[in-house]
């Protein structure tokens, strides 16, 4: 009873929260409502949504041994208790998409895009990462790749391993450039950075070589050495001496996180990767505890209004109306089809008991999606003046603070120029303008929640640990995902030349690794000479192919209740995969066709040869930016041609079970009974 | 035992405990539960040196899917 009105408590205060959210229109109100409208609707969620998926859905079974009971090796496979399992996997599938996305989105104002990462993770996201380690847990750890083979036949299996590896190089692209973003012309930042390498290198030494194993250890003095360095930037900024030499442009950062990619995918991991992996574990973890710590001692006031003009699609970060863009641009805080891989991958061989699935799987990515809403209230308790200044490309704002605030005023905001200097200066930067990417503002809005909480007068210095903390782990997903993307060519390869497959033979590596960062490092450099700044372009379509990618996997999630015989249950995937379909595929065919040269790569390349006809542009630069209008849209194009393949083909197996031409039988291993009482 | 040496174990037992966690959290190799489990269920095999673990686990760890996400 007593447990009962709680609930109805916490139902009230969630909806509460969501009404004062709604109705308060044009005053700035407390972040403290949006956090709690999110978590009161979190827990709702948990307690009675995951709970349905679990008994019912799923049924799920503590009888049944888990994979890491019954394969146990003390390596991969290892029965983990819950909590430390929870924060294993919360590291895993926590990165830069849940706080750069939301930061973007806040375009729209702060009201659209908190309202689909909270109730899109609730009823997408959180059952898509659910259902995949439900049904990877089941089947020994297998990957979705593999799932999808063995569950709808051999080719959406391949088609399902091909939209990984293009969506891993357009992520790797997207990501790289909001590091290069977030580093031109700031030798702190870019000084901070660059000691990451060496000190990776020492802990990698001190871990293999002088103390082996005593990994923690190690990253405890990584991390005093890390901090030591942030502080050190600070004095190399203002160096007249050492300044020039880490003051980079875009375009060297670019080469350099290229060349850095290729280094660290061919060097042995316990080098280099292995080591900046801890680094930016124990920093991402850590920073978020502390940032959600910030913003509940602060609770700052929100200033960007709830909703903006610029849902009609004239924004300036992105192009494309709220419907469907908002959806794109949240990319990982409601749903995201990375998880899929994760969550089918080194966290099914963990879990000791099947009931802590749910708290795994459904609890982790309401956490992933509460650190979006908490980047939402960075982004939100800007003034808006301020977030466009950063967000805008150069190209519109014009190159000086007074023009900057000339066209954010003509945009319905104010700011004076005097103000854009003094933030700039005030965080140790030249300047802040057109630091398109989500980085920066976040950054921003990060140093003033923690040197609210944590320290005043510290800006600088906070500013700067925001941007090493993000730079860190986009670079450790760089060079993860380079990886991971050598060795899905190198298998790839073997089917054609079978040397090309042995991932120990030298050439064969080179080659490969060389060839997945050709891959990203191109457009990644189209970015950043983009005269939009790149992110504009490439940060819808990293959010349309996670979507996609969202799309694959509940296919295989409603595959395989249907095979189970619980058709009567596929609504939980099916009317998710509906609506990311929807919106995804509405994204996808605009950014190709729409005639509004900012929104469609078509429309644009057209408008090109129109400004080269005209003598407007050089032909050399007219005929690159038409080439990549051009390779943008069938990038688009191949991505939805995947997805659409993927579902007809899972929508035929669905009716071949369904009408009894296909036996309804799921490949799970066979029950075994737990020894574990 | 006396009292306070017990306390003592507990102490370092939780504080053992905690550590194992944190490697966990970050996808660490740890290479008391591997000496353990392999005494458990193939006491016949010999056991590697830290370094050999250190070393067998990393390559597995990063050989295959992604462990981190964007």
């Amino acid at each position: 009873m007593l447990s009962k009105l709680a609930w109805l408590g916490l139902a009230l205060a969630g909806t509460v929260a969501w009404g004062v959210l709604a109705l308060h229109r044009g005053e700035t109100i407390s972040a403290a409502w949006l956090v709690l409208a999110a978590v009161g609707t979190y827990l709702i969620g948990f307690r009675f949504y995951s709970r349905f998926l679990a008994d019912r859905v799923f049924q799920l079974n503590d009888r049944r041994a888990t994979p890491a009971e019954r394969l146990a090796n003390g390596r991969d496979y290892v029965p983990t208790s819950r909590w430390v399992l929870f924060g294993h996997h919360f590291a895993a599938i926590a990165g830069a998409g849940p706080l750069v996305g939301p930061v973007l989105a806040a375009q729209f104002g702060y009201l659209p895009g908190t309202i689909w990462i909270v109730f899109g993770v609730v009823l997408a996201g959180a059952v898509q990462d659910f259902i995949i380690l439900f049904a990877s847990m089941r089947r020994d750890g297998k990957s979705l790749g593999q799932m999808a083979k063995e569950e709808t036949g051999p080719v959406t299996g391949i088609l399902a391993m091909v939209a990984v590896l293009a969506i891993m190089v357009i992520l790797l692209a997207v990501l790289a450039l909001v590091v290069v973003n977030a580093l031109k012309d700031s030798p702190w930042g870019v000084f901070t950075i660059l000691c990451t390498i060496p000190i990776a290198i020492l802990m990698g030494f001190w871990m293999k070589v002088w103390r082996p194993g005593r990994t923690l250890e190690a990253s405890a003095a990584g991390i005093a050495l890390l901090l030591a360095a942030l502080v050190a930037g600070r004095y190399v900024a203002a160096s007249p001496v050492l300044a020039p030499l880490f003051t980079w442009s875009g375009t060297t950062i670019a080469y350099a996180v290229i060349a850095y990619g290729f280094v660290a995918s061919v060097l042995p991991v316990w080098m280099l990767l292995c080591p900046r992996d801890y680094l930016s574990t124990f920093m991402k973890v850590g920073t978020i505890l502390l940032l959600a710590l910030g913003i509940l001692l602060v609770l700052p006031p929100l200033r960007m209004p709830a909703i903006t003009r610029f849902v009609d699609g004239t924004g300036p970060v992105f192009a494309g109306k709220l419907f469907p863009f908002a959806f794109i641009t949240i990319a990982c805080g409601a749903i995201s089809g990375f998880h899929a891989l994760v969550a089918s991958g080194t966290t099914p061989k963990m879990l000791t008991r099947e009931s802590d699935a749910r708290l795994i799987g459904y609890g982790g990515m309401l956490m992933e999606s509460f650190v979006a809403v908490m980047a939402m209230c960075a982004a939100a308790l800007l003034d808006p003046g301020i977030y466009f200044a950063i967000n805008a490309p150069l190209t519109s704002l014009g190159g000086t603070a007074e023009s900057a605030a000339e066209v954010i005023r003509q945009w319905g905001f104010t700011v004076s120029p005097g103000q854009l200097t003094a933030l700039a200066q005030e965080v140790g930067e030249k300047t802040l303008l057109g630091r398109a990417g989500g980085a920066p503002s976040l950054a921003v809005g990060m140093a003033q929640i923690l040197s609210g909480a944590f320290g005043q007068g510290l800006m600088a210095l906070w500013y700067h640990f925001a941007i090493m903390f993000e730079a860190l782990f986009i670079l450790t997903t760089v060079d993860t995902g380079t990886r991971v993307g050598r060795f899905m060519l190198q298998e790839l390869a073997g089917h054609v030349w079978e040397p090309l497959g042995r991932t120990s033979w030298y050439p064969s590596t080179i080659l490969a690794s060389a060839a997945v960062v050709a891959g990203w490092g191109y457009f990644l450099v189209q970015g950043v000479l983009d005269p939009l700044g790149g992110i504009n372009s490439l940060w819808p379509l990293f959010g349309i192919s996670n979507q996609l990618l969202a799309a694959v996997a509940l296919c295989v999630g409603t595959t395989i209740l249907v095979k189970a015989g619980k058709a009567r249950y596929t609504w939980v995937t099916l009317l998710p995969l509906a609506w990311v379909l929807m919106v995804t595929l509405t994204a996808g065919w605009q950014k190709v066709f729409a005639d509004d040269p900012r929104l469609g790569f078509l429309a644009h390349a057209a408008l090109v040869a129109d400004q080269l006809a005209s003598g407007a542009v050089e032909p050399g630069r007219a005929a690159r930016l038409i080439f990549n209008d051009r390779l943008d849209a069938v990038v688009a194009m191949v991505f939805m041609l995947v997805t659409v393949l993927v579902v007809v083909a899972s929508a035929r197996e669905w009716i071949l079970v369904l009408t009894r031409r296909r036996p309804a039988v799921v490949k799970e291993t066979p029950f075994v009974e737990t020894a574990y009482v | 035992m006396s009292e306070r040496e017990g306390a003592k174990a507990r102490g370092r037992g939780v504080i053992a405990g905690l550590l194992t966690a944190l490697r966990r959290v970050a996808g660490m190799p740890d290479y008391a539960a591997y000496v353990e489990h392999l005494r458990r269920c193939h006491p016949e095999r010999p056991v590697p040196g830290e370094r050999e673990y250190f070393e067998s686990f990393t390559r597995a760890r990063y050989g295959d899917g992604p462990t981190r996400c964007c």
